[in-house]
């Protein structure tokens, strides 16, 4: 437990509290095209196609209480989404333990878009109806690009913060 | 730890440890509001320093890239501005004429209400959630349940309050719902209307169902009102059209466009009043009117009819307090209600500056 703290979870919400910061800054007040792009949902998604689904999905959990507390929604109810968004991304890790970066691009475009889906949902299987409509379909489009294209960045500082190493590979020798 | 359990354990301790979380924060929790509250002090200067970096780079980008559409925007600010002073003069009017009537009535007012400007610090970063944060709270007298408003009319609700910020639930959220009436004028042979047009007729001042509020009291669904503002300007507020009726004494004027008319009511004009419940639909969306009463209602209310808080003891608002106009009424078949859609006066998406009305007719509310 001790290690945990000391690794993952104090880096995440080291981390977590700059990005988090620059969500309700900059994400905010700049909306593309009507939607804003949803940062720490990106890191989510990097850090589980960095880390794999198990340490994505802490990863998502942890920033989405963090998401919650500072946002004023149910506490949970974006840890829930994110997590499962940092579980989809890191399935990745699955198919291959180095995935090429367009292919940690891909799932983390997935990952994210299925995270911001799962918002409205999760809202409305807790009695907030009425926001899962027509408008869902630009805002996911919009939560998955911006997080494929925050992806080089994301991955390997997810990575780091979800307490992951890169695999190195080495030749072997005949 | 990770390598100890495998991807459906985390899964499965993910879901319900946040279903509990949600439930324990839906019951209100009293630990998870502190921690709330200590989680908001301790990101408040991550804010301020990433706002304090990102702020100087917005504004360059924005003012090389909006430097001709500000110049034009200045010039039509200008003329609408010259203006607003000859619809400010007969405002004048119209308020001293309104003081002098509630006098006589001894009514409540809701410009007698204490109120404390807010500016708007920040909105909601989520793409579910209508929201906004201003920088008054505790210290201030603000109280959770307080009606904000702008110029235009009421813009929402206080749903948290920190000690010197607020967060403001927006009408348009799906979670908002205030009691609300809607003024319909009476045809009667009597009432005459007229419609002026006036081209440089800016969408601002104050609107007349904010000045009939006072002058009746709402015991019943439905209540007539005989109206005594004569020469009365109806300025809109909103940034959308909404469809002008010919017949309508308390008409709403488009303002998106440069053109915008205006309609006077005569003397001895009278109001029907109905009541519903007035919810919001998501951002960009109008507001949902639901009648009390369906078959009374729809006889009488027309699009183009002015919304306003209804007040009562149990409400969040107090009365008059101009909401929007009906710009829909879709009947249903059957025994289904009817779709009437309001548009808020409003402006939701360019909030500056906003009012909270120290009202709280029900302390025990939330």
């Amino acid at each position: 437990m001790r290690a945990l703290l000391a690794g993952p979870v104090l880096r995440l919400v080291s981390v977590g509290l700059v990005v988090l910061s620059i969500q309700r800054t900059v994400a905010a007040d700049h909306p593309v095209g009507g939607v804003r792009v949803q940062v720490v949902l990106a890191l989510v998604a990097g850090a589980g196609a960095g880390a794999g689904s198990e340490r994505g999905a802490f990863a998502g959990f942890v920033l989405g209480l963090m998401y919650d507390l500072a946002v004023g929604s149910p506490l949970g109810l974006t840890a829930l989404c994110y997590g499962v968004a940092g579980m989809v991304a890191g399935y990745v890790i699955s198919i291959t333990p180095d995935p090429q970066w367009w292919l940690a691009m891909i799932f983390v475009a997935v990952g994210g878009a299925i995270g911001e889906a799962a918002v409205p949902v999760v809202r409305l299987l807790t009695g907030e109806a009425g926001w899962v409509n027509a408008r869902m379909i630009p805002i996911v489009i919009v939560a998955a690009l911006s997080s494929a294209v925050l992806s080089p960045i994301f991955v390997p500082v997810g990575r780091w913060c979800a307490g992951a190493r890169r695999k190195k590979w080495k030749a072997m020798l005949e | 730890m990770f390598s100890s359990l495998s991807r459906r354990r985390v899964a499965v301790l993910l879901v319900l440890t946040s279903l509990l979380l949600i439930t324990l924060d839906r019951r209100g929790n009293p630990v998870i509001n502190s921690v709330r509250n200590v989680f908001a002090s301790v990101l408040h200067p991550f804010e301020t320093a990433a706002d304090a970096i990102a702020q100087p780079i917005t504004n360059a980008f924005a003012a090389v890239q909006g430097y001709d559409q500000l110049k034009q925007e200045n010039e039509q600010l200008r003329d609408q501005l010259e203006a607003q002073k000859g619809i400010d003069a007969k405002s004048m009017v119209a308020i001293l004429e309104l003081q002098e009537l509630q006098e006589l009535n001894r009514l409540l007012s809701t410009s007698n209400l204490p109120a404390v400007t807010a500016r708007v610090v920040g909105e909601a970063p989520s793409n579910f959630q209508n929201t906004i944060e201003i920088n008054v709270g505790a210290n201030r007298g603000v109280a959770v349940g307080m009606p904000v408003t702008n110029g235009a009319g009421l813009i929402g609700r206080i749903t948290k309050v920190y000690s010197d910020r607020s967060v403001v639930i927006l009408i348009t959220d799906p979670n908002y719902n205030v009691q609300t009436e809607v003024l319909s004028p009476l045809e009667s042979p009597g009432s005459a209307v007229t419609t002026t047009t006036d081209p440089e007729l800016t969408p601002s001042g104050i609107s007349p169902s904010d000045l009939t509020s006072t002058t009746t009291s709402t015991t019943t669904t439905t209540t007539t009102t005989l109206l005594d503002l004569s020469a009365t300007t109806v300025p809109g507020a909103s940034g959308q059209p909404v469809p002008a009726e010919p017949t309508g004494a308390s008409t709403s004027t488009p303002s998106s466009s440069p053109s915008s008319s205006s309609t006077t009511l005569a003397a001895g004009a009278e109001v029907v009043r109905e009541t519903g419940v007035l919810t919001g639909q998501g951002s960009d969306r109008p507001l949902l009117f639901r009648f009390i009463d369906d078959s009374a209602a729809l006889k009488s209310v027309k699009v183009g009819a002015r919304v306003v808080t209804a007040g009562g003891g149990q409400s969040l608002a107090p009365q008059g307090l101009p909401v929007g106009t009906i710009t829909l009424i879709e009947r249903q078949s059957g025994s289904r209600a009817p779709i009437v859609e309001v548009t808020p006066n409003a402006s939701l998406a360019q909030l500056g500056f906003v009012s909270v009305v120290l009202f709280v007719p029900n302390p025990k509310g939330n």
